[in-house]
């Protein structure tokens, strides 16, 4: 009943010309805004802030969590037409968007990125619907301890994200972790790899990396002539309809996608680019197609697009539930609401009920509204496709640099994108992945400060990483896959089952 | 009660203020006016920075364009600053960090908070407040001082960040009441107050006006504030100084431009922020942020820059040891 009366207020509130207009105004932005790499929400959402003064705080909010969430719709776009990412979280979308692009299935790609990112935005709604208060409190079991035992499991997931074998993976991973120490030191306050730059001292920032490695470096490898242009697709709407079997393929992956998305979400500082990898690594260990990752499968789009979308969606449970923000553009939607003397904290939901279930109602016409831009969208992208490439290249180096200095008004940022460009290049040469390096440069420091935050609270004693049940049930998790990673386990049931003729050896080892 | 001595000090000073020459009679602002600001957007100071800039780009006739250049403690922000042209059409909203915190913890930092810059106009202060878990149990400063003596070094708090004003404001704390507390730094506010919250850490030193919805809450209790003086926002709590400890902490912003600006182009900008302040919407905003006002002029605020410099320097230097 409660449930029923808060949606009702959200509705008379999200379904007014004034916000619906901003709504679409919003996602409408954000998309376009996704779609150009480089150029993120948070510059978008930053040029939209002063236009809040004029609004009201829930219109305001409405329209820059459109921009929010709209992004991560385009994000994709330019990852599987060009394997340059829009935003650092559609940077797995590129994996297997851009084979699918390669055999002539652009279309089929982005056609199911647009469902994908409907049904992992409604998902995350639908949680948010339901379990907003508890999901808050749960955020608040998650200790130091649980978070560093997160991050292992989704670095050990990472691992195996990379096509070219483990080993090669593991390098990057490993290369991504010490690119994450450069910076000042949590614990210490001391400055580490800095090479006394003051810019460094911040460490270097995720759109600079992700869009060195993965946006510069593919306009260089292009360059080279490495990639080849289309032979071209034809633009009818019914060659961008995926076949019956891969809709039925991707149902479970789907569910499975925006459950790990959801929960990533709905952890403060984790966000969409971990939701996404670590769901990518998940269904490539469990998926029975897992053989084709990497080759164009549906599965590799579906996945890391519902979870990228639905993390968007719960990453403002703790924003708004508890008044802290997960990340800077998150920063950003409650200054909108300080612009309004609202002082985001923990009474925020009861305080303004009408601003919190106005904007989740807005969420579901915001994602329907997206539904229906982007379909029709796809046409115009796949042309992109026909655009020369001396065109297009130089264009998105542009907007890499602009995108990129507008972040911090940096222009060392945009060097450091520049040499990433570069480092992503000699890498690329040598067979080894962006991917993976930049999952170890997300998870890689935030795993040091959560573990050496852990052990400053037990003084030492690493015992709190399984005396807390949490912690321990996510380390156990953590270990089971890296069994199942080294272990041929299918062999083994195969053998067990007797189908292959070592079986008896096995059966006597047992005696 | 106005004595005739004061009225005609008073009109003296109007008369001086009218004759002072250029005041009126500077074209400045003729193009579009920079005001960097140290932190990402979205923050209270970056708020404080777009709500002026409004203000001033009405007033002044030319748009005043608010750009964050975040990093390093606020020294990336106050480098450029100082590096940029004394020509009007550069300023920054300055604050307690990279002027007088971060060039005593970063002896390598390339500027002198001080003769390298003009500090034009003070804004105000937001104050710091030392806040405890329920679960603690504690209901005053001297309930805390009594626990931690009971159990030195057992009871942790959260700064957000090593050096960082509530780090440094609570080393003194420990010196000047003796009691032993344990630091957890973290990256930033955000995380310290959702483990705060939590229950991971429970004491933060930590500004006021981001808590009070927790103190209404009750989920934070508020044992002491910075201030010099009990704030209108929790009346009901002492000051440091009337514990008989010896701490006052204000992160102060103000208007800052590098060093040598024409001294028309200040007295213009510090008469047009100064009535862009006066302004009820103005106040009403500040109030709603928390940022204590209090009136200064542009040669007390140079003072007041100096002054806090001096303060923080041993402090400083006395944390990070």
């Amino acid at each position: 009943m409660d449930l029923l009366s808060n949606l009702a207020l959200g509705l008379s509130t999200a379904a007014t010309v004034t916000n619906l207009t901003y709504c679409f105004i919003g996602v409408f932005l954000g998309t376009f805004i996704g779609v150009l790499p480089g150029v993120g929400p948070l510059a978008a959402v930053a040029m939209l802030l002063p236009v809040s003064f004029y609004l009201e705080p829930e219109t305001a909010l409405v329209m820059l969590a459109g921009v929010y969430y709209g992004a991560e719709y385009g994000g994709s776009i330019a990852s599987i037409l060009l394997n340059i990412p829009g935003t650092p979280s559609a940077s797995v979308t590129c994996i297997d968007g851009y084979p699918m692009a390669q055999q002539g299935r652009a279309g089929v790609a982005l056609f199911m990125t647009a469902m994908a990112s409907f049904f992992g935005a409604l998902f995350g709604v639908v949680v948010m619907v339901l379990l907003s208060p508890k999901l808050a409190e749960f955020a608040l079991l998650f200790q130091p301890a649980e978070y560093f035992s997160v991050m292992v499991l989704g670095l050990i997931a990472a691992s195996i994200v990379s096509a070219s074998g483990a080993l090669r993976g593991l390098m990057m991973v490993c290369l991504g972790i010490l690119l994450g120490t450069v910076g000042v030191d949590v614990n210490s306050g001391e400055t580490r790899f800095t090479g006394g730059i003051q810019e460094l001292r911040d460490g270097v920032s995720l759109v600079v990396v992700a869009m060195g490695l993965f946006g510069v470096s593919e306009v260089m490898v292009s360059l080279r002539g490495a990639t080849k242009s289309y032979a071209g697709e034809k633009v009818r709407m019914r060659n961008f309809l995926p076949t019956p079997s891969e809709w039925g393929r991707s149902i479970m992956p789907a569910i499975r996608g925006s459950a790990v998305g959801s929960f990533f979400g709905t952890l403060p500082g984790t966000g969409q680019t971990v939701a996404s990898f670590v769901g990518y690594a998940l269904e490539k260990r469990i998926n029975r197609r897992r053989a084709e990752f990497g080759k164009g499968a549906i599965e590799g789009v579906v996945v890391p697009e519902t979870a990228n979308n639905a993390a968007a969606q719960t990453a403002f449970i703790p924003t708004l539930t508890l008044g802290i923000p997960g990340s800077t553009t998150m920063a950003l939607m409650l200054g909108a609401l300080m612009i309004h003397g609202i002082t985001p904290g923990p009474r925020l939901i009861s305080d303004h009920p009408e601003l919190f279930w106005g904007l989740v109602v807005s969420f579901l016409f915001g994602n329907l509204f997206l539904l229906v831009l982007n379909i029709p969208l796809i046409g115009i992208w796949v042309r992109l496709l026909r655009v020369p490439h001396h065109y297009l290249y130089p264009t998105v180096i542009v907007l890499i640099c602009v995108g990129v200095y507008g972040i911090s008004n940096s222009i060392t940022d945009v060097w450091a994108t520049l040499i990433f460009g570069v480092i992503g290049y000699v890498l690329r040469l040598f067979r080894f992945e962006p991917a993976p390096m930049l999952i170890g440069f997300i998870l890689g420091p935030m795993m040091e400060e959560y573990f050496r935050r852990a052990m400053l609270l037990s003084r030492g004693d690493p015992m709190i990483f399984v005396e807390r049940p949490g912690s321990a049930f996510l380390l156990g998790a953590g270990l089971l896959l890296l069994v199942l990673t080294v272990v041929p386990i299918k062999k083994i049931v195969q053998r067990l089952k007797g189908r292959l003729p070592m079986g008896e050896r096995v059966a006597r080892h047992h005696k | 009660m106005m004595n005739r001595r004061t009225m005609l000090a008073a009109t003296a000073a109007t008369l001086a203020a009218l004759a002072t020459p250029g005041f009126a009679e500077t074209a400045w602002p003729e193009r579009p006016v920079r005001i960097l600001v140290s932190f990402p957007p979205g923050g209270s100071s970056d708020l404080v920075a777009r709500l002026l800039s409004e203000k001033l780009s009405a007033s002044l006739g030319q748009q005043f364009v608010v750009e964050n250049k975040p990093g390093a403690a606020g020294t990336v922000a106050a480098s450029a600053l100082q590096q940029a042209a004394p020509d009007g059409y550069t300023f920054m909203l300055s604050n307690l960090t990279p002027f007088n915190v971060a060039p005593v913890r970063f002896p390598d930092t390339p500027y002198d908070p001080i003769a390298d810059f003009d500090h034009i106009t003070y804004i105000g202060t937001v104050n710091l407040g030392l806040f405890a878990s329920p679960k603690l149990g504690l209901k005053t400063l001297a309930d805390l001082d009594a626990a931690a003596k009971a159990d030195p070094g057992g009871l942790e708090y959260g700064s957000s960040g090593v050096g960082s004003w509530g780090h440094v404001i609570a080393e003194q704390f420990q010196n000047v009441s003796g009691a032993e507390l344990f630091h957890v730094p973290y990256k930033g506010s955000g995380p310290m107050r959702l483990d705060f919250r939590s229950g991971v850490v429970p004491l933060i030193f930590d500004a006021v006006p981001q808590n009070l919805p927790s103190v209404e809450e009750g989920t934070a209790i508020p044992l002491a504030v910075s201030s010099t003086e009990r704030l209108a926002s929790l009346p009901d709590v002492p000051t440091f100084t009337e514990a008989g400890l010896d701490i006052v902490a204000e992160n102060w912003l103000g208007v800052s431009a590098p060093a040598g600006v024409p001294a028309e182009i200040k007295a213009k900008l510090d008469a047009a922020l100064t009535e862009a302040m006066a302004s009820a919407d103005v106040q009403a905003q500040f109030d709603s942020w928390g940022l204590v006002r209090a009136p200064k002029s542009s040669a007390e605020f140079e003072a007041y820059v100096t002054d806090q410099l001096a303060r923080w320097t041993p402090l400083v230097q006395a944390a990070m040891e």
